[in-house]
């Protein structure tokens, strides 16, 4: 046999290692919280019936990335690896080649994303993506194009990260309950249109300290004279970086997330000249472009300024990424490059991408305005196969709008509007069920009402309970004829229930940690 | 029957013969002659366009099969118009980079098309240069498979790499020239050699090339340009030459004094970048769009042009606008000096500008409008009744221009052709 393994087939998909992180997602208690002894992580939740990791990573092989290193807490990983791994038709990536790899913490004790990239940055070699396991992306925006972005940006002109922001979804007033958390906040930006540069973004430090105005330096407005100001956009935490900003990570211990407190420094790289001349050295160790230094000086629209334009003057003579590359002059035969190397802007760059629905489902508003994006995007048609078709009886009704797993059991007059069925569900007779989100192997037994609910896996309704937007933990019982409106039911309080009578059960909304009980 | 009926009936004729022995399925006969029909009243005086139209060039529907090619053309050219894409240039349309690199393309070699297709390296020169480079880098990276020679396997190698720059933007005769050099070099390189020596050889003799035919070819125009100029000379240039630009700073420098008229035109505005180097360095300049040319052309003594190419018959090849430069100015008996290496040279004779461009991608890859207009006002996109067209290239006939100064001399247009001699036959 003949194996024609050379390694230059490995050459381009050398180029970036992508790096999903993914957390607990503790905004979306109780529905991530264990069943029982097993952990239900935020990133296999379900959203339009595919677990949320589903996404980043299909968009991730469009883009033709095919390393993959997966970050996880400890206990995930078996299932996370398990569903990865496995050679079921919706979830294969036969493409990718994804490293599952743990890091110990507690849903307790959560650490900074900085931390778990400096643990794990021997591992990265190269340019990196950074994404998390629950960015939807909008359809209309590939990562083809903000790796094309960053590519032609790191060759020309240093820049050294391209992130992405995307125009956020106010969800209307009511939609959702106050105490299921609200929406992110909007995070004012400031960045320049022309050149798709990133130039500040506030941090909660910054809101703490002044939060009624947007310091600005000078320094940013002298070179940037027109810039953009929003606060419209949400951060998707997708970030294209260079290898050596993971040295810089190195040099500041003090800082704990990437995206609130990294990034907005980074930022602030590109005009500061204090902090660029201390770490111009760290981020570019070597003159990977000077190769194209004498084709950038013959070339005909290359003007030799960076951009922004105008640069202050600057009185020391010997720092090359001060000097704005004069054209003048015959061109030197390519052994003596070394006067005249373009400036490097260490700029940090951005695609702001308006229109489409996106979002970031780590919190519970987002997690249902994205099922219900993709609830209006589908339309209804009853399963062919004559083994699903015959569980779902004939005289249910199930509207155009919603979505049902295989497998599910649906009973007689039974009316199903605007919600998201998980799969191997058993759902009784005459039971309506209006804008919620069942997840797996959930049984509602005959005669129950569910109104704007999110019932977590294997969660059973007795009959004629009525649930009216409330979230349930993945295991619970509602007990028969229970009656619950806006409340986060978690096993705890049900075992505390238990005790006490068995007909109304008051319980507590997300207010103790859930504790690992056997029945 | 004019002339162009006659045509078409043949075109006809020969179509429905093809079909028959190809065996090619019905619809390209059928939509054939109702196509050519809508397209010959628009055109029933102007030839030179519908022969450029069905010359050979690609087909932007992508796969033909070869034998059938003019029936694919003509496919494709039919699904061109059903979809009102250009009635001319439409056969070179501009392609997309292609999502993924097919093959195994190197990363740098995806960067360097994106760098192409954005615009962000241009000018022969610029170009060559860059994708030597690039090769260099490829090739140290480069590892000789099992049961296969470097001298066999990394021209293949090299072709998927070429094909892939292709995609992202038409090749230019600067690079296939360095490419042809660069492929014999590698054949003929020794068998023996162990791995890195014969790659260190090979980059060794690329930078030998753009050392030798670029770099020091440069130099020796100069000094030869130099001397047409002279004190109180008005030099006039057209959009932007990396030689051209060379030679006005070297004579500046010298210590003659001229002044420079920089003529520049849409899209792509090369002449802003060289009047900002120009009067960096302190050159008396002034800058006019080409239709302004006509006023001040009597006051010009001497025209400096660049070229992308040159071929036997002496016709340059260059960026949009220079013919009308070249013959406007010997119409006005102002001598056109065109600087240009020798290894633009191209063996083939080029008589026209349709047969072979390039067109410019719309959409503001040139910010050449000012920012103080509201984007939208602006127009950038084709339209339902609007196309935009944009050759980057025209033809100089070689009656318009007076001497070509290359690295080997000066030469009459008409004595192109010896340049391979003058050579040792090197190219």
């Amino acid at each position: 046999m003949d194996f024609e393994e050379s390694s230059s087939t490995k050459l381009a998909s050398r180029e970036f290692l992508a790096v999903v992180l993914a957390g607990f997602g503790n905004e979306l208690l109780p529905l991530t919280s264990d069943h029982g002894d097993e952990p239900c992580p935020k990133a296999l939740l379900p959203i339009a019936n595919r677990p949320m990791i589903d996404y980043p990573l299909t968009w991730l092989e469009q883009s033709g990335i095919t390393e993959v290193l997966l970050i996880c807490p400890t206990a995930h990983r078996s299932r996370i690896s398990h569903h990865i791994h496995s050679d079921t038709s919706s979830s294969s990536y036969p493409s990718l080649h994804v490293d599952v790899q743990t890091y110990d913490e507690t849903q307790n004790l959560t650490v900074g994303t900085c931390t778990v990239l400096k643990h794990f940055s021997h591992r990265i070699q190269q340019d990196f993506v950074l994404l998390p396991c629950d960015f939807i992306p909008p359809a209309g925006l590939t990562l083809t194009s903000l790796l094309n972005k960053y590519r032609i940006e790191s060759h020309l002109d240093g820049a050294i990260v391209t992130a992405c922001w995307y125009q956020a979804q106010r969800p209307e007033k009511g939609a959702v309950p106050e105490d299921w958390g609200s929406a992110p906040t909007a995070i004012p930006i400031v960045w320049d249109r022309q050149s798709g540069t990133l130039l500040h973004v506030d941090t909660l430090d910054d809101l703490d300290r002044n939060g009624e105005e947007l310091e600005l330096r000078m320094s940013l407005l002298s070179r940037y004279a027109r810039t953009s100001l929003s606060s419209r956009y949400q951060d998707s935490h997708v970030y294209v970086c260079k290898k050596s900003v993971l040295d810089v990570l190195h040099r500041k211990a003090e800082f704990d997330s990437f995206r609130e407190e990294f990034v907005p420094w980074l930022c602030k790289l590109h005009y500061q000249r204090t902090k660029q001349q201390k770490y111009s050295k760290t981020l570019q160790p070597s003159q990977a472009n000077v190769s194209q230094v004498l084709a950038l000086r013959h070339s005909t629209l290359y003007s030799g300024l960076t951009y922004g334009g105008h640069h202050p003057p600057d009185d020391s003579t010997d720092s090359p990424t001060h000097k704005p590359m004069p054209l003048s002059g015959p061109p030197s035969p390519i052994g003596h490059i070394d006067d005249g190397i373009p400036a490097v802007s260490l700029r940090v760059g951005l695609i702001v991408h308006e229109g489409g629905f996106a979002g970031r489902a780590n919190n519970l508003p987002t997690l249902l305005e994205l099922n219900r994006h993709f609830l209006s995007l589908t339309t209804y048609a009853l399963p062919t196969d004559p083994e699903n078709r015959s569980l779902i009886n004939v005289k249910s009704q199930i509207s155009n709008d919603s979505m049902v797993g295989t497998s599910t059991k649906v009973g007689e007059r039974t009316t199903i509007k605007r919600s998201v069925i998980g799969k191997h569900c058993v759902i009784g007779r005459s039971v309506r069920i209006v804008g919620c989100i069942l997840l797996d192997h959930c049984v509602v037994g005959d005669g129950a009402k569910l109104d704007g609910s999110i019932l977590g896996k294997n969660t059973k309704v007795g009959a004629k309970a009525e649930l009216v937007r409330c979230l349930t933990q993945a295991g619970y019982e509602v007990d028969a004829a229970g009656s619950f409106k806006h409340e986060k039911l978690e096993i705890s309080d049900w075992t505390a229930g238990r005790d006490e009578d068995a007909g109304n059960e008051e319980s507590d909304s997300g207010g103790d940690d859930e504790t690992d009980e056997e029945e | 029957m004019t002339k162009a009926e006659r045509r078409e009936l043949q075109e006809r004729q020969r179509a429905a013969k093809a079909t028959g022995k190809t065996a090619a399925p019905p619809p390209p006969v059928n939509a054939k002659p109702g196509a050519s029909r809508p397209s010959q009243p628009p055109t029933p005086a102007s030839p030179a366009p519908k022969r450029g139209s069905q010359a050979r060039g690609t087909a932007p529907a992508g796969a033909t099969t070869g034998k059938g090619a003019k029936d694919a053309k003509s496919v494709a050219e039919d699904a061109v118009v059903r979809s009102r894409g250009l009635r001319i240039f439409s056969h070179f349309a501009l392609q997309r980079t292609v999502a993924h690199a097919k093959g195994d393309v190197h990363p740098a070699i995806v960067h360097l098309g994106l760098m192409f297709a954005e615009f962000k390296v241009s000018g022969a020169n610029a170009r060559c240069i860059a994708t030597l480079s690039v090769f260099k880098q490829v090739i140290q990276d480069y590892t000789t498979p099992t049961h296969n020679t470097l001298t066999r396997h990394l021209n293949t190698h090299l072709s998927v790499q070429i094909s892939h720059l292709v995609s992202a933007r038409p090749m230019a005769v600067t690079m296939g020239s360095a490419i042809r050099q660069l492929k014999l070099e590698i054949s003929g390189s020794d068998i023996d050699l162990p791995e890195q020596d014969a790659k260190d050889a090979l980059c060794h003799k690329i930078d030998n090339y753009i050392r030798d035919r670029i770099i020091i070819a440069d130099q020796v125009i100069q000094e030869t340009a130099t001397k047409k100029i002279h004190d109180g000379d008005v030099i006039l240039t057209y959009a932007r030459s990396s030689v051209v630009e060379n030679v006005l700073l070297e004579a500046w420098e010298e210590g003659t004094r001229f002044s420079v008229y920089v003529v520049d035109s849409r899209p792509m505005l090369e002449g802003k970048r060289l009047l900002s180097v120009l009067v960096a360095a302190s050159i008396p300049c002034t800058y006019l769009l080409l239709p302004a040319l006509g006023s001040v052309i009597t006051e010009i003594s001497t025209v400096f042009v660049g070229a992308h190419s040159i071929h036997s018959n002496g016709a340059v090849y260059s960026r949009a606008g220079t013919a009308l430069v070249a013959m406007m100015a010997k119409q006005h008996s102002v001598p056109v000096v065109v600087c240009c290496e020798t290894y633009k040279f191209s063996e083939g004779v080029q008589l026209d500008s349709f047969t072979k461009n390039e067109l410019a991608p719309n959409g503001d890859l040139f910010s050449s409008f000012p920012l103080t207009r509201p984007r939208g006002s602006l127009t950038l996109q084709n339209q339902t009744n609007l196309e935009i067209l944009n050759p980057l290239y025209d033809l100089t006939p070689p009656s318009s221009i007076t001497a070509v100064v290359t690295e080997v001399g000066v030469i009459p247009p008409d004595s192109i052709s010896s340049i391979p001699l003058a050579l040792g036959r090197q190219v």
